[in-house]
């Protein structure tokens, strides 16, 4: 018999698609064009422990088959959200995953604890953020800060699986995959955007204000998929991958890679309805073939 | 709950109306029951090297042929690839978005002004609001690009054009030659599309006048809709300066809400 759902870390997902962190908002935006229920899951933008304003205008620059945003973290502040979305959202028939950034190891711990008064079904823990100067990414690197923050987290947020999210711009990512399993990690998603820039030749200038921002899209896809594969050798915990996925079959090689479940980010922008109509496509899929979607996963054969 | 819609829509104009301006004509299967003046449709290219969308504001549209205008300048690769669509081309729209331009009831005499492609966003206000009376104003760098004076002519009372150069229409900056008029017309409102150079200017220009001045801002978009955050101004808000969004708070503010 077909399957869609899929379970990580004893959360059932009814389909294996999830939008991403800072490309769905809380929901509510998308929600005008189809019901977000038919997704597996959201992930919320960046909290953290006060409202952040974000980074100067302009924060998106346009590159081939891709983009790169530096937002840096604009967000109303963790308080403002258990208020309000994480009560809105707690109403819907959807996992929903509270992603979470800190500057220091004091706001990773402070958040966390605030994420046990949360009723939302996971914690993302947003180490990886590329446009924040003061840190986020410094914990993504060092495969010693990952362990030590996601332990942090673990301890600090007791009641909630958490999925720790990887960054991409690091020597060796499935070391950084073991460190998040060692510090307790429930899950792991990966990859946060590739740091980048975008140059205006005529002024001599970067587009983004900020200078670099983080690359996605369709064009990071192979980096994601050779990462996931290499991160799915490297520990037990479950994968969620992300990094360019525009269609159904993107999903189905994430998920021969390694990736339990996928989110869908830049391609919400170019396509509105685009993380509904790949929940679609791929049920369409399994039905066809009569599949369990679980049966991909890790299946891939490398040549001799 | 699926209140908008993207939709697929047929281009039936796509021609060059200025040096590297381009008017856009693109019918639907119907078109939605609420555009306001001043809001923008996000269009979607058909080549997947271009993920993003281009907001265009909604420059005029048409219940009868259910069709909307759209008035760009060929500036970077995207618009350069859309200039060479033809006629027949189908291309995904999101539409209408953005706040829009309602006038207060008590309006009754509306200045337009505009500045340079910013001139594209006046049209669809009289479409709108018939009832009211408009006075316009626009203002070009030089003659090869002047756009939309005869559109807007018809549904002016009066219209005024001018160029930084004075190669067409009077000589020099719409705005000062507005502050002039400004005694005489009285207007209830003045609402302006341009640069943030003539919002400046305008600010400037109608120091003294106590009448609202009302802008349409224009910004790199992502998702168009308000969830990505990267079409970010700064705003004045209850005398604390903060983010909007420019694709849901705007594209239209009151000029002094905006921090230049």
């Amino acid at each position: 018999m077909s399957n869609l759902k899929v379970n990580i870390a004893g959360v059932e997902f009814k389909n294996p698609i999830i939008t991403a962190s800072g490309t769905f908002g809380f929901g509510r935006e998308y929600d005008r064009f189809y019901n977000i229920e038919e997704l597996g899951g959201i992930c919320t933008k960046g909290l953290t422990i006060k409202p952040r304003q974000g980074n100067p205008y302009p924060r998106i620059a346009e590159s081939y088959g891709g983009m790169l945003n530096s937002v840096g973290l604009q967000n109303p502040g963790v308080d403002h959200y258990l208020a309000t979305d994480d009560l809105l959202l707690a109403k819907r028939d959807v996992v929903v995953i509270a992603n979470i950034a800190g500057s220091t190891i004091e706001d990773y711990i402070a958040i966390a604890e605030k994420m046990n008064d949360s009723k939302a079904d996971m914690v993302e823990l947003n180490i990886s953020c590329p446009n924040v100067k003061e840190g986020g990414m410094a914990f993504g690197v060092l495969p010693s800060n990952v362990e030590k923050v996601t332990s942090a987290v673990k301890k600090a947020c007791k009641n909630k699986p958490i999925i720790t999210k990887l960054s991409p711009n690091v020597s060796c990512i499935a070391d950084n995959a073991k460190a998040a399993e060692q510090g307790g990690a429930d899950a792991i998603s990966l990859i946060n955007t590739l740091s980048g820039m975008a140059i205006n030749y005529k002024t001599r200038k970067p587009i983004l204000f900020n200078n670099n921002g983080g690359v996605s899209g369709a064009c990071v896809k192979p980096v994601a998929l050779k990462m996931v594969w290499d991160c799915y050798n490297a520990v037990k915990i479950p994968i969620i991958g992300l990094g360019g996925i525009t269609s159904y079959t993107d999903v189905l090689e994430f998920m021969i890679c390694g990736a339990r479940a996928v989110q869908i980010g830049t391609h919400n922008f170019t396509e509105p309805l685009g993380a509904r109509d790949i929940a679609k496509d791929l049920e369409n899929y399994v039905n066809e073939n009569d599949m369990d979607i679980n049966d991909l996963v890790g299946t891939l054969i490398l040549n001799k | 709950m699926s209140e908008l819609k993207d939709r697929l829509g047929e281009i039936i104009v796509n021609e060059r109306v200025a040096k590297d301006i381009y008017r856009l004509e693109v019918a639907f299967d119907s078109l939605p029951e609420n555009i306001k003046g001043a809001q923008f449709a996000h269009v979607k290219l058909n080549d997947k090297s271009h993920i993003l969308r281009r907001p265009f504001c909604i420059c005029d549209f048409d219940r009868v042929k259910k069709s909307i205008t759209m008035c760009y300048a060929v500036v970077g690769e995207g618009t350069k690839i859309l200039s060479q669509y033809a006629a027949g081309e189908k291309i995904k729209v999101l539409l209408p978005l953005g706040n829009g331009f309602v006038p207060d009831k008590s309006y009754k005499r509306i200045v337009l002004l505009g500045g340079g492609m910013g001139s594209a966003v006046l049209p669809a206000i009289p479409t709108c609001n018939p009832e009211l009376e408009y006075y316009t104003y626009l203002g070009f760098a030089n003659k090869d690009k002047v756009v939309l004076e005869k559109e807007l002519a018809k549904v002016s009372k009066a219209i005024k054009v001018a160029t930084d150069d004075g190669s067409y229409g009077e000589k020099g900056f719409v705005t000062d030659i507005l502050a002039k008029d400004m005694e005489k017309l009285k207007p209830d409102a003045v609402f302006c599309c341009g640069p943030e150079v003539m919002y400046k200017a305008l600010k400037k220009a109608l120091q003294g006048f106590d009448v609202p001045i009302i802008v349409s801002l224009e910004a790199r978009m992502g998702c168009g809709i308000g969830a990505c955050l990267v079409c970010n101004c700064k705003v004045l808000r209850k005398g604390v300066e903060e983010y909007a969004r420019v694709c849901v708070d705007g594209p239209v503010f009151k000029l002094d809400e905006v921090v230049l």
